[in-house]
């Protein structure tokens, strides 16, 4: 046929690069509600809902990252109802974050990731609670012990989504 | 041509980031009960295979990992029935020489709490049954060891418990005794950030001597009297020195609560209830 190059490839491989995110999103988000749940329960927890939010926003445009963490604030809202709103405001601003960041800064490897897990558990956690009216003594005991250690596990299971799924997530591992 | 991967798609994007932002500010600014209805629609529809499988999780963890203590718990209730049948035996006795009218026996509905992994979790419980299992709203919910809190919205198959942990949470308390009233509210103590209740309202002359047991007083309607809340553990100081203001220290956390109880019926006879509007003079 042509060897005009008519874009129909990598649109292709576009689509099903979403498709296998929205996959490996789909199991965490059952891990987080039946694999968990049915395991241990805690504070420190890995969040699964949260790691499937950061994997994808990492790979999505701001304005699409903070509808996918409106999605997930609304949800995060109506299972726990402290102060309706305090978690869509707190994922909205999360996820454009994380794929503004992604976009301006952060590079594509493993370490990386796990960082963004770590640190976005812990700046999460301390926007619901200041966005809740929690105390000062309240906030500083999350960002010193519950949030670190919630971002702790929830980076290790992210590290072990991202070397589980990593031909289909395209992160570089050896760098 | 639009260029769908330049300017464009950045002023969309731009766009979509603050109308979810809008949205999200909208919804943080609306008033509660408006809030609990949003909740509990949402929840009864398009959440609701999501709280089922979650309470079909915690089914399966407590039949895999809390059997053994299930079983603990009922041998030594059975011991503590068997000891005290005689006592509850005298008791009828008692009331029936004396003409006095059986205790009202309190209907419960068992609940199991759904724990999220948000921060506030604690604060507000989601729990596995609802208005089908005969759940209200303000309807108050106990463990074996205190009280939790009471029911703040409720769907078909799921509600909300809002506990002792959220800042608008406050319950009339009154000591063992019955002597010292007071009102129950939320703290957070010491650079710790530990969360413990504080009974406000003490008349400056009565003191507490620490260890003191807290009961709800019934006052109020939602609690039923006596109901234990927890000991007495340490004094603050009232910025105004009007009153004597008493830390105490709660028997239930609802931060590892696995399972509640609703109490269901009207708690109390001898509060009246109030009148419909329709029937009003």
């Amino acid at each position: 046929m042509s060897n005009v190059w008519t874009g129909e490839g990598p649109r292709r491989r576009r689509a099903s690069d979403k498709l296998r995110v929205t996959i490996v999103s789909g199991i965490v988000v059952l891990m987080e509600f039946y694999l968990r749940p049915s395991l241990v329960e805690g504070r420190g927890m890995p969040d699964f809902l949260l790691l499937a939010l950061l994997l994808l926003c990492l790979r999505l445009s701001p304005g699409a990252a903070a509808l996918a963490g409106l999605v997930v604030g609304l949800v995060l809202d109506i299972l726990s109802p402290a102060r309706f709103g305090a978690n869509m405001l707190a994922h909205v601003l999360l996820g454009s974050g994380a794929a503004w960041g992604r976009a301006v800064f952060f590079a594509d490897n493993l370490a990386v990731n796990s960082g963004v897990f770590f640190v976005g558990t812990g700046v999460r956690n301390l926007l619901v609670l200041g966005l809740s009216g929690s105390a000062l003594a309240r906030l500083g005991l999350e960002a010193t012990l519950w949030g670190p250690l919630q971002g702790f596990t929830t980076a290790m299971v992210g590290v072990v989504v991202v070397l589980l799924f990593r031909e289909w997530l395209a992160i570089r591992i050896e760098r | 041509m639009r260029d769908f991967g330049g300017r464009d798609a950045a002023g969309g994007g731009l766009l979509l980031l603050v109308a979810c932002l809008l949205v999200a500010l909208a919804a943080y600014a609306l008033p509660r009960p408006i809030a609990g209805d949003v909740v509990a629609a949402i929840r009864r529809t398009f959440l609701r295979p999501v709280v089922a499988l979650q309470e079909r999780a915690e089914r399966d963890r407590t039949s895999r990992f809390r059997l053994g203590e299930i079983q603990a718990e009922r041998d030594s209730l059975a011991l503590q029935l068997l000891a005290d049948s005689a006592l509850r035996s005298e008791n009828a006795q008692l009331r029936a020489m004396l003409a006095i009218r059986p205790r009202p026996t309190p209907r419960w509905t068992p609940v199991e709490i759904l724990h999220q992994t948000t921060p506030t979790d604690a604060r507000a419980l989601l729990v596995g049954s609802g208005s089908d299992e005969g759940l209200a709203r303000f309807q108050p919910v106990i463990t074996p060891t205190g009280l939790l809190g009471y029911i703040w919205s409720v769907g078909p198959r799921a509600a909300a418990v809002l506990t002792w942990m959220h800042p608008d949470w406050r319950a009339s308390a009154v000591t063992g005794d019955g002597a010292v009233m007071g009102i129950l509210a939320p703290v957070t103590v010491g650079s710790s950030g530990h969360a413990l209740l504080e009974l406000r309202g003490v008349a400056l002359r009565d003191s507490l001597p620490l260890g003191t047991l807290v009961f709800t007083s019934g006052l109020g309607g939602v609690y039923p009297r006596m109901l234990p809340v927890g000991r007495v553990s340490g004094v603050t100081a009232d910025p105004l020195g009007y009153e004597r203001r008493y830390l105490v220290s709660p028997f239930a956390n609802p931060a590892t609560a696995s399972h509640a109880l609703v109490l269901t019926e009207p708690v109390d006879p001898r509060i009246a209830t109030v009148p419909a509007v329709d029937s009003a003079p």
